[in-house]
């Protein structure tokens, strides 16, 4: 009892109270327009109707098991940083047509986190400096077992995404893990090219159009087992074909190669239990200028690519060369604005140019058996993207598989052409949308 | 007939019961034996969300305190030490045209900008006419002073009006600039031969305009070229 005591003391005093941004969460904040936030959503829908009191609960008791999630973002003189945030909140709100809203540093009691609920559906809304979708899930997902507990459903445990909240947080679920693995002997250059651009008529400020796909996953899996490919594979495939297809419907001055920006969850080679950011960007791609690609070309396409670089070399490398710019000292001495500047500057004139499109494949969610029996379905929403284009994020429960796309432009036709592919191959497709279109 | 399942007739998806057309392609969902479709609850909620506003309230308080307590101090040093003259509402005044001028950036940030320019310049005229008093000759006021800020408020508040209700872009902001230029130095030249002279005799605002007027010319010809390439390139497919 005493031991247990002492280590709870020591473990307090030896409680940071500032973190340094990682890797990735650098970047997000530079992006930040007072129309734009680097901000994810990840909903869970479960049975019964959500009751916002007892979820406040939920929220208030679950939080300070996530230091890194309830935090605020401060500037230093050279990088950002997070600081323990001890204001009041986040608070329950009750959800809204537009979600992933830009999220100013300063409003919200200077939280980076909001939780809404409509329905049956509990969500939760983070800004990607904090971490990635695996982390943002790990909190959902125990904040909705706290509220189940408080129901009354005690037998619900804590496995998988679902922390212990009696719990003092791991060092490792808020290192920066990147530098820890950061260490191959060479970093491979970064390959680019211009990539095709979907062009689109803006929606007016604040405006996020989701179309949601919901769909049978073995039915996904069995189509893409045709197709010798795995569900990403497969999907990532239809994507690139609704995308081609788009850039030949439409006015083009000349063709360009059609490539999808995908994140890869690092935890799957570099164990880690981190909460923060661990993903690394990947650009599957087909270029029609080399000539026309049937559908199973491009699949095997993505297929080969994914074989290729989807290993623990090639990612080791990948994240290498991304750390060699945060290690060098003399980036390191430049001030915060011009960081900032130059960073914006790279990533709207080179990085965002590089890829058509976003999708991101959360894969299986697992979740305690226990807590199955409440649990309807999961969404994920990469949120608003950067350009005038559209981001696909998929992920599945059980045998409900969720391809959810976010735009804010109003053309849906890589939607569209996206859909008609998969009911074309046999897929039954329930399609859900916030879109209000008026008869004209 | 609520657990009624409609298919977009063009895309083969699935619809939700509230869907009144595809969000895919935009065809009507029509079942001719229930007309009354799109009547389930909606996935998603109706009501769109307000961005949070960040709240200054810790800079609101501190602004004012600074300028309240600087007002204070120099109006009690003036009354107990130096107290020759009224010299401390030159500074009070000051202060108080910067807490105005503030207040829209740190206290009530969603106060018109229009209200905002016209409170500047009644700010900006009490202060003068404050001055007039303390040199007991207020002539200057009423002749040069109150007109110069009446025509650069009201210059300010069109300005204001044609960048945020007229298409802005970065051609159209330089020639409404040019323009305010132009037409505020023939106004200040009027008004300082009124009050020196007399009668008017413009001189140097002639050549300030002229030049306005060219570069005016010169932007609004760059624009309807731009005009003519839009409507070309619209017939071009676009």
């Amino acid at each position: 009892m005493a031991a247990a005591e002492k280590r709870l003391i020591k473990e307090k005093t030896e409680r940071r109270d500032w973190y340094k941004l990682d890797l990735s969460a650098i970047v997000y904040p530079t992006l930040q327009r007072r129309d734009f936030s680097s901000v994810y959503r990840l909903s869970v829908v479960l049975k019964e109707e959500i009751q916002p009191r007892v979820l406040q609960k939920a929220v208030d008791m679950a939080m300070p098991r996530f230091p890194t999630y309830k935090a605020a973002i401060r500037k230093g003189l050279f990088w950002r940083y997070l600081e323990p945030n001890n204001r009041p909140g986040p608070f329950v709100q009750t959800d809204v047509k537009n979600p992933c809203q830009p999220m100013h540093f300063k409003a919200n009691n200077r939280y980076l986190i909001r939780f809404y609920y409509y329905r049956n559906r509990i969500s939760l809304e983070a800004h990607h400096s904090l971490g990635d979708g695996t982390g943002g899930m790990c909190v959902l997902l125990t904040v909705t077992a706290v509220y189940l507990r408080l129901l009354g459903h005690t037998e619900v445990e804590n496995d998988g995404f679902v922390l212990d909240i009696e719990e003092i947080p791991h060092k490792e679920e808020l290192e920066d893990a990147y530098m820890r693995y950061a260490n191959a002997k060479v970093c491979p250059p970064r390959l680019g090219e211009k990539a095709y651009r979907v062009r689109g008529t803006k929606e007016p400020f604040y405006t996020l159009n989701i179309i949601a796909g919901i769909m049978s996953t073995s039915q996904v899996l069995s189509v893409a087992k045709r197709y010798h490919a795995t569900i990403t594979e497969y999907l990532n495939a239809v994507l690139l074909y609704a995308l081609m297809m788009k850039q030949e419907e439409d006015w083009h001055f000349r063709l360009r190669p059609v490539k999808i920006a995908m994140p890869v969850n690092l935890r799957r080679f570099f164990p880690s239990k981190t909460l923060r950011n661990f993903i690394t960007m990947i650009y599957p791609g087909v270029d029609p200028r080399l000539g026309e690609y049937t559908f199973e070309e491009i699949v095997e396409e993505v297929h080969n690519y994914m074989r290729l670089y989807v290993n623990e070399k090639h990612l080791r490398g990948d994240i290498t060369t991304n750390a060699a710019t945060q290690r060098n000292p003399l980036i390191r001495v430049v001030p915060l604005f011009i960081k900032d500047f130059v960073v914006r500057q790279f990533y709207t004139k080179v990085q965002d140019k590089n890829s058509s499109a976003g999708l991101t494949n959360m894969g299986a969610l697992k979740v305690p058996e226990s807590m199955k029996p409440y649990i309807e379905r999961c969404d994920i929403y990469m949120g608003q993207p950067f350009s005038t284009r559209t981001n696909c994020a998929i992920i599945s429960y059980e045998d409900t598989l969720t391809i959810n796309f976010a735009s804010s432009i109003i053309e849906a036709d890589v939607e569209r052409n996206f859909f008609r592919k998969l009911v074309q191959d046999g897929i039954h497709v329930k399609i859900e949308s916030n879109r209000e279109m008026t008869a004209e | 007939m609520r657990g009624n399942m409609s298919y977009c007739v063009n895309c083969g998806v699935e619809l939700s019961s509230s869907a009144k057309e595809c969000p895919l392609c935009n065809t009507p969902v029509i079942n001719p034996r229930d007309l009354a479709v799109g009547k389930g609850e909606p996935p998603f909620p109706r009501e769109k969300g307000q961005v949070e506003t960040v709240k200054r309230k810790d800079l609101g308080l501190l602004v004012s305190a600074v300028v309240l307590a600087t007002a204070v101090t120099c109006g009690l040093l003036n009354v107990l030490v130096f107290n020759t003259t009224a010299w401390s509402l030159a500074v009070i005044g000051v202060c108080v045209i910067l807490w105005v001028m503030l207040v829209p950036v740190v206290i009530y940030t969603r106060q018109s900008v229009y209200v905002s320019i016209l409170f500047d310049g009644v700010a900006i005229a009490i202060y003068l006419y404050m001055l007039a008093y303390m040199v007991h000759n207020d002539s200057w006021f009423w002749g040069l002073g109150l007109p110069i800020v009446l025509l650069i408020v009201a210059l300010a508040e069109i300005f204001t009006i044609c960048v945020r209700r007229l298409p802005k872009s970065f051609l159209t902001i330089a020639l409404y600039v040019f323009t305010a230029i132009g037409i505020g130095c023939v106004g200040l030249e009027i008004l300082i031969d009124l009050y020196v002279l007399g009668s008017i005799a413009i001189l140097w605002s002639a050549v300030v305009m002229t030049v306005c007027v060219i570069v005016d010319i010169t932007i609004i010809t760059v624009l309807s070229r731009r005009r003519l390439r839009n409507a070309v390139r619209r017939r071009l497919h676009f």
